[in-house]
């Protein structure tokens, strides 16, 4: 009785706690995944010597500018609701053409601007399956992957194209600038961009709107399937990049490169908080999520374990982050 | 003036099949400027369809439509948006993950330029938001606050307040009642009274009929596709329009008088 003659009132302290369940929800897997991260160092750092070594610490930097660059665009990808698994493959046909290309006679920028056009006119046709076509990522993606590969595999008979230690090339894997190693400054500038893309740019809304309710976004006036087609032409772009930089660094193009690289970037960004029903994703979360899955990597061979330990762990991590992902956002998946 | 007798929409012999379903069967539909139209029927009747026709969403087979006197025809939403006329759709309005500024604004951000590349003006979008919303009484604390988070009858203000901010001469409103708790469905009732007054034409698909008493200058039945009866407010009652719906004398216990004459078929 009490609280009905002045039902309104009760609105506004209701609607302030809503205003701070919300920003938990919203920040919940950023911070949760932040604590993850800082965890695994300090399990590190105690348990093995090298961990906490500026060298070892600038090491995992360098090697994971990859993964942070292509989970960055997966971002995108899983934010519209769909997924990209040919990134691994992708990363492996660019590495072997990169090398390939150089053997060939072709001068280095030349080289890079074709493969990142390659990776662009992959994402374009998948994405055009997708969005236009309307079949599932995960099968365009799921025959991508497989075809990609075979091609990489094919143009190499299998061996991996050495590129000549001299050609500036290589600088882009092995060069260090302010202290910094080229391929973690490049790997900071396309965060960075992608950041702002994601947070402050019409294109980045589209992207969320498309994955909360791709009709009301559609209906209101958004080409929804050309914001779909983008998004793939970001990850085949950007898992381009990635191939060049995996092939500067090793100093050669393997046709076996990024083997199971996908998994590390899908684990990367949905332990970031990204919903894998689309709608919600962090580019912070992605970029912590990213330098956990480095770190575990890192800190499981300086642990003297088994190599073979690394996939063992990370297949659980991800089973787990996708478990809680499910958990937190299967309810807000209920309003599409 | 010739203008206040001219009517704002006018649709007539609108007919719709769906495979063997004759969905619309020569319906009609008038409107005049600032009227509120509820139309009502029973599940199926085809009041979805004809309000779906208006805006643009579904193509007639046959029919006319005509806008301030002008022949129309869409075959897209953006044409009848074009010809300022909007619809709020129950379930499809919003975007739960963004916020109440966000879905006031999708698809048509505010832009601003940093270094020449164009950005979200994020300020004057929930600036812009909360003048919105205020000059359509429509309370909500934050427009940083995600719509998720909003109750139905707020959610379902959005969704009008929305359409309203397009500066419509037509809204339509299908069921926005329809998932409401009954404090929430005074606050949309109003909204509907505020944006009439505007002189904005409305046409109201309700099954709360008590609703239409509120807010209705006229009322519209139909029946499987067809229009049976036509009435003003002031012409009728609960139980009339419930036996104009159900398409029979209804003899309902508290009936105390005489009912009317079902209508004719029109
Ligand atoms: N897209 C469609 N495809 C097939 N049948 C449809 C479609 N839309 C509506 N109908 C049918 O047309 C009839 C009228 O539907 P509708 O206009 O939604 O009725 P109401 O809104 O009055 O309940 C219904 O029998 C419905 O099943
Ligand atoms: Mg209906």
């Amino acid at each position: 009785m009490s609280s009905e003659p002045n039902a309104y009132s009760s609105h506004p302290p209701r609607l302030r706690d809503a205003t701070i369940l919300d920003k938990v929800v919203a920040n919940g897997g950023v911070m949760s995944i932040a604590l993850f991260f800082i965890v695994c160092c300090l399990f590190f750092a105690v348990t093995t010597d090298a961990f906490l070594t500026a060298p070892n610490l600038l090491n995992i930097i360098r090697q994971s500018a990859p993964l942070l660059i292509v989970a960055a665009a997966m971002t995108f990808v899983i934010t519209t609701g769909g997924i990209d698994l040919s990134v691994g493959s992708v990363l492996a046909l660019t590495a072997t053409l990169s090398a390939a290309a150089l053997q060939a006679g072709v001068p280095w920028p030349l080289a890079i601007l074709l493969m990142l056009a390659l990776g662009g006119v992959v994402g374009l046709v998948q994405g055009y399956f997708i969005a236009y076509e309307r079949i599932p990522a995960f099968i365009v993606t799921l025959a991508g992957l497989s075809v990609i590969r075979g091609f990489a595999l094919l143009i190499t008979g299998g061996y991996s194209i050495p590129i000549e230690p001299t050609s500036p090339f290589v600088t882009i894997g092995r060069a260090w600038v302010l202290g910094i190693p080229a391929p973690a400054l490049i790997a900071i500038v396309v965060l960075i961009v992608a950041y702002i893309a994601f947070n402050e740019t019409h294109f980045g809304r589209y992207v969320t709107g498309v994955g909360a309710n791709a009709e009301a976004t559609r209906r209101a006036g958004v080409n929804t399937r050309r914001i779909i087609l983008w998004v793939y032409i970001l990850s085949g772009t950007a898992s381009a990049a990635a191939g060049v930089i995996l092939s500067a660094r090793l100093g050669s193009g393997s046709s076996n490169a990024g083997q199971g690289f996908e998994l590390d970037v899908i684990a990367a960004v949905v332990l970031g908080g990204t919903s894998l029903f689309g709608g919600r994703g962090s580019l912070v979360g992605t970029i912590l999520g990213a330098l956990t899955v480095a770190v575990l990597a890192n800190g499981l061979i300086l642990s003297h374990l088994s190599p073979f330990f690394t996939p063992i762990v990370t297949g659980f991590i991800i089973l787990v982050a996708i478990w809680l992902n499910f958990r937190l956002f299967k309810d807000g998946a209920r309003g599409r | 003036m010739t203008d206040t007798d001219v009517s704002r929409v006018r649709m007539t012999g609108i007919s719709k099949r769906y495979g063997a379903l004759q969905s619309l069967d020569n319906a009609s539909l008038n409107l005049m400027p600032g009227e509120v139209l509820g139309l009502v029927g029973d599940n199926g009747a085809g009041k979805s369809t004809i309000s779906k026709v208006l805006s643009g969403a579904v193509i007639p087979d046959a029919g006319t439509i005509e806008i301030d006197g002008r022949p129309v025809s869409f075959t897209s939403p953006a044409e009848a948006r074009a010809a300022r006329i909007e619809m709020v759709y129950q379930d499809l309005a919003l975007c739960d993950t963004i916020d109440v500024a966000g879905n006031l604004f999708l698809g048509r951000e505010p832009k601003r330029r940093i270094a020449g590349v164009p950005m979200l003006d994020k300020k004057t979008m929930h600036e812009r938001a909360r003048d919105m919303l205020s000059n359509l009484g429509i309370v909500i604390p934050d427009t940083r606050m995600k719509v998720e988070n909003l109750s139905g009858g707020q959610r379902q203000s959005i969704a009008i307040g929305r359409a309203a901010s397009f500066n419509p001469s037509v809204l339509i409103m299908d069921e926005p009642t329809a998932a409401l708790a009954v404090a929430e469905v005074e606050a949309v009732l109003e909204l509907i009274r505020t944006v009439s007054k505007r002189g904005v034409s409305v046409i109201l698909i309700t099954h709360r009929l008590q609703d239409l008493f509120l807010v209705c200058d006229r009322i519209q039945v139909m029946y499987e596709g067809r229009n049976v009866a036509e009435r003003r407010i002031e012409d009728t009652n609960i139980e009339d329009v419930v036996n104009l719906i159900v398409g029979r004398k209804f003899t309902a216990r508290s009936a105390g008088h005489n009912h009317q004459e079902r209508g004719a078929p029109a």
